[in-house]
């Protein structure tokens, strides 16, 4: 049904693809794999037509395509479910699911009785009860997922692609969801099914392909590969050479001490009474999937969103209302997940970036003193080993791992108790990768309390002393040292599926 | 019972502002009531009425433009530019004024082709395109003419003060051109696609949804909307004057907002928008019995425009 040979695809800076090669038939369920930035989702997207591949060849039911749009693919029909939903939050349920396949009635006019009447059975073949009037922005993530889904049965597919389809939704409704699965499989669709979940790809997929920082590793069966063949695959090097040693043991054995603890932290529609506590010396992490409430969380405790309840204690000294201004007095630095949004300012030159948060530093009796920040600028440069056109080049054209150590510089420099790290390696290669782990640890060994957050289970696992897992934002679980494993926070993660 | 939740619906989920212009309103009539006799007369209403057509007919195109989370600020001075040129082509000549009549409607929506197509392919936020835009026009038709000019046809005015069936004639077609937007918004796909485009414009191109589509379409609805409102006030003042148009970007929003259409688009339609014309309307006529300078509409207008976002933004919070 679909095959696609020795397709590549470049950004600026980085090569997302070289020369992939994946080959899916119909009436099979193959499992596309890999860790995060492996290059699945920009195949995806090329397969779907949003990109279109520098070299290499698309080959759909026969012929070789080349799409000049998402539209073009759609009617072909290949049907993506996005990890990032593709939902209108203010249109309803039932406009969602007909969007671009309107029910029409008279002189093509849009029906809307039958709209609604064919969404609630659609739905109720899905399993759901979902109030097809409601607006997508009233529905949990979990309902809002399988919208998503249900788009997917309106129209004939011949590729259906789904890109993390569980990372919000947990037992009945991924059961629901494999049971429709298995059945559009028998009826001869093609189904690429990524996931980060192994034992999903083991119980419910035929084949499966790896990729592995944008290239091909293999395509096996499943039954010729075991969890952890498959592991070796996707990492491709032994877990130990990337990161670094964990928190060495306290002389007397007893736990290090709490620099910075939030209680009952709510942030409407999003945290529900989230308590953490986070000690100097060690690397805490907020693990769950994604949309389950950590960066919220963790805005919360900063003062960059509104809480609607709860307290922060910064070394024993209790605020009830936080903001960022009185946190970085405080000693609190915050990295934002969105590195060129809300942290980096993109135009300014590396040592502008670097001082950003403490221009006092660099200005005598409120002037600001460019000579003195061009040499901070030269000394954290080498201290973080920044690939950089020195203290007055751009940070626009670095690296995003180069960039992440601009800001891990910024907010080092101004954090004396706590750093929060919001996905720290989110779009940086292996390498920058190990750098910044090493970074992290160097600065918990210095004596700061870093917190992260990471949706990367190899992170959380290698390098976390302690982790707080939450689901649907309610802390669900901490776990101290060797209890935290994979199997520990995928269960606190989601909720446990019957076996 | 489908009818009766999906109306439900409807005016509370979908439309809670409405329930509240309309309490608004009533609010000012009685207010009316007590501050002057003449305010409760067939008269004034019509009057009210009459008086809001130019607006209600670019609001109209406003609010579309606004759906798609755009904004178009060079009506004001599309208005200027058309009705100069509809009464300077005229120039009282009954045949002139059909060709003067398409050159304005034609040039509405060529202005609106080119406002949506310098947001697609220069990428330039459509704010800074419409303002420029508007700079533009009220250039061009500054270079026209510096003073009113030309001169209608004297049955032209029948469009201002004339009756069809006991109603203003302006009236009549402001609400059947709601009458039809509001359909068409609600039952032909293409109208979805707008709401879809406003509500997420990435989402909408991924869904391969026509996004070039439909922002042409609306600006240049809305060019259109700004000539047909020319038209009307032409027959009102009976000449076309190069500052006509001048308050419209500002108030053509006014009613928009009021009526519940959010700025950051996706959501709203244009029965609010009709509301919110005549809560303007009705708002401008009380003052004028309060004997208050029609200085102070402007200062009301403004007050209500950062008030009712205000008040959304509330509503959109607690969703």
């Amino acid at each position: 049904m679909l095959k696609v040979s020795k397709v590549s695809k470049s950004f600026p800076g980085v090569k997302a693809l070289s020369g992939v090669e994946l080959d899916v038939k119909g009436g099979e369920i193959h499992a596309l794999v890999g860790e995060n930035g492996a290059g699945k989702s920009t195949l995806t997207k090329c397969i779907a037509g949003v990109f279109s591949p520098d070299e290499g060849e698309i080959e759909f039911d026969g012929k070789v395509v080349q799409w000049s749009s998402p539209a073009e693919a759609k009617a072909a029909g290949i049907h993506v479910i996005y990890q990032e939903f593709v939902l209108f939050p203010n249109l309803t349920v039932a406009e969602n699911i007909f969007l671009g396949h309107e029910r029409r009635g008279k002189f093509g006019l849009l029906d809307h009785g039958k709209k609604r009447q064919d969404a609630v059975e659609l739905l109720k073949r899905l399993g759901v009860s979902i109030d097809p009037d409601a607006l997508i922005s009233e529905l949990s993530v979990a309902d809002q997922q399988m919208v998503e889904i249900a788009k997917a049965l309106v129209h004939k597919v011949k590729l259906l692609i789904l890109d993390e389809p569980t990372a919000v939704i947990a037992g009945k409704e991924v059961d629901l969801l494999f049971g429709r699965l298995r059945a559009l499989r028998d009826d001869g669709v093609a189904i690429i099914y990524i996931s980060h979940r192994l034992d999903e790809i083991f119980e419910l997929c035929d084949r499966v392909t790896v990729f592995k920082d944008g290239q091909f590793v293999t395509n096996k069966s499943v039954k010729d590969v075991n969890h952890d063949k498959l592991v070796s695959f996707m990492v491709g090097r032994d877990m130990s050479e990337l990161f670094p040693h964990k928190a060495a043991k306290t002389k007397k054995g007893e736990e290090r001490p709490v620099v910075l603890s939030a209680r009952d932290i709510s942030v409407k529609g999003r945290v529900s009474n989230a308590s953490i506590e986070v000690r100097s010396g060690e690397i805490t992490a907020l693990a769950g999937m994604v949309g389950a409430g950590r960066t919220e969380l963790a805005l919360g405790i900063f003062g960059g969103i509104p809480t609607t309840s709860g307290q922060v204690t910064i070394d024993g000294e209790i605020f009830a209302k936080m903001s960022p201004a009185l946190a970085i007095t405080k000693g609190i630095g915050l990295l934002t997940e969105d590195r060129k949004g809300q942290g980096l300012a993109m135009l300014l030159d590396v040592a502008s970036n670097i001082s950003a948060a403490d221009l006092k530093s660099v200005s005598r009796s409120g002037w600001m003193d460019h000579g003195r920040e061009h040499d901070i600028g030269k000394s954290e440069i080498d201290k973080y080993r920044i690939a950089s056109r020195g203290p007055r080049g751009p940070v626009l054209t670095m690296s995003g791992g180069n960039q992440q150590k601009v800001l891990v510089a910024r907010w080092a420099r101004t954090s004396r108790k706590v750093i929060i790290m919001d996905e720290p390696t989110r779009g940086v290669d292996v390498g920058a990768k190990a750098e910044i782990y090493k970074i992290m640890r160097q600065l918990a060994d210095d004596g700061l309390a870093v917190l992260m957050i990471s949706s990367e289970m190899p992170e959380v696992i290698g390098l976390a002393d302690r982790v707080y897992v939450m689901r649907e934002g309610v802390v669900t679980g901490e776990l101290v040292g060797k209890d935290v494993d994979e199997q520990r926070i995928i269960q606190l993660a989601t909720q446990k599926r019957a076996a | 019972m489908t009818t009766v939740a999906s109306t439900y619906t409807f005016l509370t989920k979908r439309h809670g502002g409405l329930l509240t212009v309309i309490g608004l309103m009533v609010i000012l009539a009685l207010f009316g009531i007590f501050v002057s006799d003449r305010f409760s007369t067939i008269n004034n209403a019509t009057n009210i009425i009459e008086q809001s057509t130019a607006l209600a007919l670019v609001s109209l195109g406003q609010t579309l433009v606004v759906i798609t989370g755009g904004i178009d600020l060079s009506i004001g001075s599309m208005v200027s530019l058309a009705s100069v040129l509809l009464s300077g082509i005229t120039k009282g000549d009954p045949t002139m004024m059909w060709v003067a009549i398409a050159v304005v409607l034609l040039l509405g929506i060529a202005v609106g082709l080119i406002n949506a197509g310098a947001t697609i392919w220069l990428g330039v936020h459509p704010l800074i395109v419409t303002l420029g835009m508007g700079a533009v026009l009220q250039g061009v038709t500054l270079l026209y003419t510096q003073a009113p000019i030309g001169k209608m046809p004297k049955d032209f005015s029948f469009l201002a003060y004339g009756r069809f069936l006991g109603i203003p004639v302006g009236a009549l077609f402001t609400l059947l051109a709601f009458i039809a937007t509001a359909w068409f918004l609600h039952k032909v796909p293409f109208g979805r696609y707008i709401y879809a485009v406003g509500d997420d414009a990435v989402g909408a191109k991924l869904m391969g949804l026509p996004r070039n589509r439909v922002l042409y379409f609306v600006y240049a609805f809305c060019g259109l909307t700004a000539s047909i409102a020319a038209i009307f006030l032409v027959a009102r003042l009976g000449v076309g004057q190069p500052y006509t148009g001048q308050n419209f970007t500002l108030t053509s929003i006014t009613p928009v907002v009021v009526g519940g259409t959010l700025l950051s688009g996706g959501r709203g339609g244009v029965v609010g928008t009709l509301l919110g014309v005549y809560l303007v309307s009705l708002l401008n006529n009380l003052l004028n019995f309060l004997d208050l300078s029609t200085h102070y509409q402007l200062i009301v207008q403004g007050l209500i425009i950062i008030i009712a976002v205000s008040v959304y933004v509330e509503n959109k919070r607690k969703v």
